[in-house]
């Protein structure tokens, strides 16, 4: 009577809307984190020391299981596969049951705390892959190496308490960060220099943020920061950041950078034990700002990478020549066409009294003898004969235009401002320290009618067009 | 005691006796009239049910045959069924804050019961709509169906289209991820589009149709809660009521309009025929040479008014057991499918970090490689006027032959072969065209941007289809022929931009033979 | 050994050929340590002085006003630049085998191009040919071994065909082990071998070995000066010669690999 084909249909397509219904309920009343609890029981009734253990051993519930952090709106599940993690008895077991290592949850209960606070993740997560957030998961944070993990202990400790308790890394980190110049490039709460970017929040930044392209390994943010504190090339290739960190050197520094996150934990949450005032002494301002390019100052440098000498600013013979009001003029508005920072508060956000630290321990070397003056006025100069003198003995290093090179790039408005005089005494006394040699008497030789004529020709260069 | 005895065992044997009977008794409760035993009651079953009384009592076997509907409007019907029941199970646990939704939609996959798949089958059931009401679309195009009073319900069925687009739409917003939210921008963006020609006249100032219409959107200038509560507003009560309201008509139509299209001329015993059994003419009631009916109070047309009853069987059971049938094989693909495929849910929503390329959902991913030509006529113009196109089919191709048969005749099939490959050449070679030589703004970059709106590869190609069927209506003598060729090539253009837009554009819009290619960032 | 006779014989022959003309530069040289009047060899000592002393010094000693400049590469490592000694009459960058002085045309192609990884700058447009002859001709009085010596043939350089190829890429990595250049030049080619931190140059300073991720040689990038570098040695420096211990082919499966590291061939 009816039809065979609808009926044979009809039959076929419940089969197998049987058979799927079947499968995805079996699937869905199987999940991972059930295998792992059912095993952990098993382990436990197994190895029941008494009556009472394994009573208990018994009772225990099979489900998910949170830890929801209230003030944070954030549900912790892992605790689902790693049940085991505050059972002593775990201690030797295999992963996801082993206990957690060290004495951490002594002071870090997880109903408190959580897991993901300190080691990321994807709390919400019900399996591996997801929970610990691998790549193509989706997730920004996954779970964080455990060499790095001391980052998390400064999102509530303070560097003092954490070096002398179980935070030595991150506290060593923080050191390197203080002593190697990174905010002479790098902003951090609005103050450091502008040349590389802003740190604030780095280490809670999404995955996209970080070009990965280049990164050996997981794509993650944490191979990424150590990877390019290893080496900036090979992460960014046009990156400008110097290479100075050996291997262990980086992980401490990527542990430190990993703790700038940009939410604050909340308050029931921290433990300050030490106001550690910052240091505000000359030498640690010149260590956070200025060493990364300037090293110890006394002697310039040419740098491949800036393209240019870097200025010995702690040499005597720079001193000698320059007064405290001159550096700083250049401290507060930078040099115009080099990478010299503007460090005055509404630039790169140093207040006048640092600067001033600054200058006084620059300039604790100061001898105290003075130049011996260069009177220019006395001579007529001629700036025709000044380019002749300039294209031979000059040019070498200045350039052709006074573009600058090996030699500082005398266009700068720094330079074309400074009073000829100063100019004068430098050509004819050299700075030592630095490849400038004393042009005078007692160097190359020339008279002071020379040095007069450079100097009125300098004087004109930042008409000269490139 | 003898009475009290039998009292008690009549009145335990007249319960044993109800519960013997409760399957008939139930049955005859409820379907009004009881269960069918002759065509009379079957047909009674029909009438007095309120659902099933949208159908009619007897059913042509043309409309059970198989090979003529393949079952799509149905298939599309069902989906939609199932897409209310599964939404409604995620409304449940969703919630339309930006602070929650995410998370919300995190747990539904983690933690609900059955969340994963549920929320699979929402999803992949609600893009499948877009498939399968295209499909139907052309099944009824391929077939003529669209004529002899169903010029209207054509038009509704356009506005189900483009309600199944902006509902699926919607839903792609809601769990607030960077899916979501650089969809969402592009979107509005394309709602603001007219901006592109309003700046050429400078009167945007004054009318800022394209502003305003991204801000009702948006609620703001851009993303944010606001647009959630719109988008959760349009998706899960303005549009599913839309569609609803679309819907009921587009069946009642159907009835009034005479029922399924079907030939004049059945074809007899040919191979879709076969799979119906023949009407069982012995236990009817009706004499087979009359028709009854309610036709004389019923004004306009009637159920089978002008169709023999010699080929009709009772709805009940053949028509029913073809619906159950195909709902369960609706219902079995899909969630075979869900099994298997998750639906993606990527990082939470992050205004600082676009997607490169940041696409819309893929269903608009043609519409998108237009805008990529010109905002305003990609975005709005020339879907507009594809609509618009499509709306005038039945109105412009008015023969009467060759109802109710696919491609109406031999030559039609050529036509529709025809312009399926030459449309197909059109669209690869517009395509290639411009991936390999770009277009005006390329090679002058200073020409004025109504020369783009103006003469786009995008405008180009609507041109040639519209020229070319024109072209084909002039060369057969038929608007039927041109009707054919104008749908094929509409369809050939869809699909064809819409592989282009998912698979072989990459960041920044750039051509790429497949995502594995694309550079790593 | 066979060749290596070969080539003494060669050597002897051109000499002997080439009399007439010694005799000649004999007397030309003879004459510029006379400080004689003669014009080319004041112009040379007038352009010396002008140009080259502030570096190389009055004596040609290399301790000139300048003295050292330090160098910061962009991996993070500090160089002390030194100016050349001509006082030793032993140069790096010669066309010639390991030991002999350098030809005249590599003299003026080194004050035409410079070295400008080591601030020596290029005279290409400042300098007349004649003026570069004549300082070319200054340098020589500084060492006794422009009396004493000849300067030997240049190395005959035929690139073959397959440099640079997969294979030879392959073959190269292998001499590069075998021969025990990571020791030096470390295994990923940055300079950072073992033995990297213990090489002296002739005048006791310490010298890195060269970073081949720079990709840049002081000498020039192209296959042949990378050859002629393994060929020649660089003389002064920790470099040897492969001349004899390594055949030709070997030689250039070796340019192969390092053309690999510097990033010039996939």
């Amino acid at each position: 009577m009816q039809s065979r084909f609808y009926l044979s249909l009809l039959l076929i397509s419940s089969l197998v809307l049987l058979t799927f219904v079947a499968i995805a309920t079996y699937s869905a009343l199987t999940p991972e984190w059930k295998q792992y609890q059912t095993e952990y029981k098993d382990f436990l009734i197994k190895n029941a020391k008494d009556e009472a253990t394994r009573e208990r051993a018994e009772k225990i519930d099979i489900g998910i299981q949170q830890i929801y952090l209230t003030s944070m709106k954030k549900a912790d599940r892992c605790t689902s596969c790693h049940r085991g993690v505050e059972n002593p008895l775990m201690a030797n077991a295999e992963q996801p049951h082993r206990q957690h290592s060290g004495n951490y949850l002594e002071n870090h209960p997880v109903a408190k705390f959580g897991c993901t606070i300190c080691h990321r993740g994807q709390g919400q997560a019900m399996n591996l892959r997801e929970a610990h957030g691998e790549e193509h998961t989706h997730w920004d944070f996954p779970i964080m190496p455990i060499k790095y993990i001391q980052s998390s202990c400064a999102l509530c400790h303070d560097f003092e308490m954490l070096k002398h308790e179980g935070g030595g890394h991150v506290a060593k980190g923080e050191e390197f960060f203080r002593g190697k110049g990174c905010r002479g490039c790098h902003k951090l709460n609005g103050v450091g220099g502008d040349l590389g970017k802003a740190l604030d929040g780095i280490g809670s930044r999404a995955r996209a943020y970080f070009p990965m392209k280049h990164v050996v390994g997981d794509r993650t943010i944490y191979n990424w920061v150590k990877q390019h504190f290893d080496d900036p090339r090979q992460i960014v290739p046009e990156s400008e950041m110097r290479a100075f960190l050996t291997g262990e050197e980086s992980d401490l520094l990527t542990t430190y950078v990993l703790t700038f996150t940009s939410e604050q934990m909340p308050r029931n949450y921290m433990l300050i034990k030490n106001i550690v005032m910052p240091r505000t002494d000359g030498e640690s301002l010149y260590k956070m700002y200025c060493i990364a390019c300037h090293s110890d100052g006394k002697a310039s440098i040419y740098d491949e990478i800036l393209k240019r000498t870097i200025p010995a600013i702690m040499n005597p013979s720079f001193l000698k020549a320059i007064d405290d009001n001159y550096l700083k003029k250049i401290l507060k508005e930078g040099r115009q066409g080099t990478q010299m920072t503007a460090w005055k508060v509404d630039a790169a956000g140093l207040t006048e009294q640092e600067i001033d630290r600054i200058i006084e321990y620059i300039a604790k070397d100061r001898p105290a003898a003075k130049t011996e003056p260069f009177d220019v006025a006395k001579f007529k100069a001629d700036v025709k004969r000044g380019e002749e003198l300039f294209n031979i003995r000059c040019a070498l290093c200045h350039g052709k235009k006074g573009e600058g090179d090996l030699g500082l790039n005398l266009k700068n408005p720094v330079v074309q401002a400074a009073d000829p005089a100063f100019l004068a005494v430098t050509v004819r006394d050299g700075r030592a320290g630095t490849p400038m040699p004393p042009f005078g008497k007692d160097g190359v030789g020339l008279i002071e009618q020379d040095i007069a004529d450079i100097v009125s020709y300098v004087k004109t260069l930042s008409q000269k067009k490139l | 005691m003898n009475d009290m005895n039998d009292i008690k065992q009549t009145g335990l044997a007249k319960y044993i006796e109800n519960l013997k009977s409760l399957k008939s008794s139930f049955a005859n409760s409820f379907l009004r009239s009881g269960i069918p035993t002759s065509d009379k009651s079957r047909t009674a079953v029909v009438v007095n049910n309120f659902f099933l009384h949208l159908h009619g009592a007897k059913t042509h076997i043309n409309t059970l045959r198989p090979s003529y509907t393949l079952g799509l409007g149905l298939i599309s019907f069902f989906l939609l069924v199932i897409v209310f029941i599964s939404g409604g199970f995620l409304m449940v646990y969703y919630s339309p804050s930006i602070g929650t939704a995410f998370n919300a939609v995190k747990d539904i996959n983690f933690v609900v019961f059955g969340g994963k798949l549920m929320r699979n089958v929402h999803k992949w059931s609600g893009e499948a709509m877009i498939i399968f009401v295209l499909l139907h679309m052309a099944r009824v195009v391929y077939t003529s169906s669209y004529k002899r009073g169903r010029e209207f319900n054509w038009v509704i069925g356009i506005m189900l289209l483009v309600l199944t687009f902006v509902i699926n739409l919607t839903g792609y917003m809601l769990p607030w991820d960077q899916l979501s939210y650089w969809a969402l921008v592009i979107v509005s963006n394309i709602a603001a589009a007219p901006k592109e020609l309003t700046d050429i006249f400078g009167i945007t100032q004054y009318f800022d149709i394209g502003g305003a219409t991204k801000e009702i959107l948006l609620g703001g200038t851009e993303p944010g809660q606001d647009s959630l509560t719109r988008v959760y507003l349009l998706h899960i009560i303005l549009l599913p009521l839309g569609i609803c309201i679309a819907l009921g008509v587009h069946f009642w139509r159907i009835r009034k309009d005479g029922g399924l299209s079907k030939p004049d001329t059945l074809v007899g015993k040919g191979s879709g025929v076969a799979s119906i059994s023949p009407p069982d003419k012995t236990g009817g009631i009706f004499p087979t040479h009359k028709t009854y009916g309610l036709m004389e109070l019923a004004r306009g047309r009637t159920p089978a008014v002008d169709n023999d009853v010699e080929n009709t069987v009772t709805s009940w059971p053949h028509l029913f057991i073809a619906e159950v049938a195909v709902f369960i094989l609706t219902l079995a693909g899909v969630i075979a499918y869900s099994y298997f495929i998750d639906a993606p849910l990527k990082e939470f929503a992050n205004p600082a970090i676009p997607e490169n390329p940041a696409k819309a959902p893929w269903y608009f991913l043609g519409l998108q490689e237009l805008v990529s030509y010109s905002a305003f006529m990609g975005g709005q113009g020339l879907p507009g006027l594809a609509i618009a196109g499509l709306l005038l089919i039945p109105y412009l191709d008015r023969e009467p032959e060759h109802f109710g048969i696919w491609f109406s005749n031999k030559q039609g099939k050529m036509v529709a072969l025809e312009s399926f490959v030459i449309g197909s050449i059109a669209v690869i070679g517009a395509l290639v065209f411009v991936v390999n030589f770009g277009w005006f703004r390329n090679w002058w970059p200073n020409i004025h941007q109504l020369w783009i709106i103006a003469i786009n590869p995008g405008n180009l190609l609507l041109g040639f289809v519209v020229a070319y069927s024109l072209y084909v209506i002039k060369r057969t003598g038929s608007t039927r022929m041109g009707a054919i060729s104008l749908f094929t090539m509409f369809l050939v253009s869809y699909v064809i931009l819409t592989y282009t837009g998912t698979v072989l554009r990459g960041p920044n819009w750039e051509f790429f033979w497949s995502s594995s290619q694309w550079p790593v960032h | 050994m066979e060749g290596f006779s070969d080539k003494r014989v060669v050597r002897n022959v051109a000499r002997t050929c080439l009399t007439f003309l010694l005799m000649i530069l004999m007397a030309a040289l003879n004459r510029t340590n006379a400080y004689s009047e003669d014009g080319d060899s004041a112009l040379g000592k007038k352009i010396y002085e002008e140009r080259c002393q502030i570096c190389h010094g009055t004596n040609g000693d290399g301790k000139g006003l300048v003295g050292i400049i330090k160098k910061s590469e962009k991996s993070g490592r500090v160089l002390d630049v030194r100016p050349r000694d001509f006082t030793t009459g032993v140069f790096r960058f010669r066309s010639t085998p390991t030991g002999c002085l350098p030809s005249e045309l590599d003299l003026m192609r080194l004050v035409d191009v410079g070295i400008t990884k080591s601030f020596m700058p290029p005279h290409k447009d400042e300098l007349s040919m004649d003026e570069k002859k004549a300082v070319v001709a200054y340098i020589k009085t500084f060492s006794e071994r422009w009396k004493d010596e000849e300067p030997c043939d240049p190395i005959a350089v035929n690139k073959p065909g397959w440099v640079g190829s997969r294979t030879s890429v392959e073959k190269g990595l292998k001499i590069y082990k075998d021969m025990k250049c990571w020791e030096c030049h470390g295994d990923d080619g940055k300079g950072k071998g073992p033995k990297s931190n213990e090489i002296k140059d002739d005048w006791g300073n310490a010298i890195p070995p060269f970073n081949f991720t720079t990709g840049a040689l002081k000498r020039g990038t192209t296959p042949e000066d990378v050859y002629i570098t393994f060929t020649a040695g660089l003389d002064g420096t920790g470099m040897p010669s492969y001349e004899d211990s390594l055949d030709e082919e070997n030689r250039w499966h070796l340019v192969s690999y390092t053309l690999k590291l510097m990033g010039a061939v996939k």
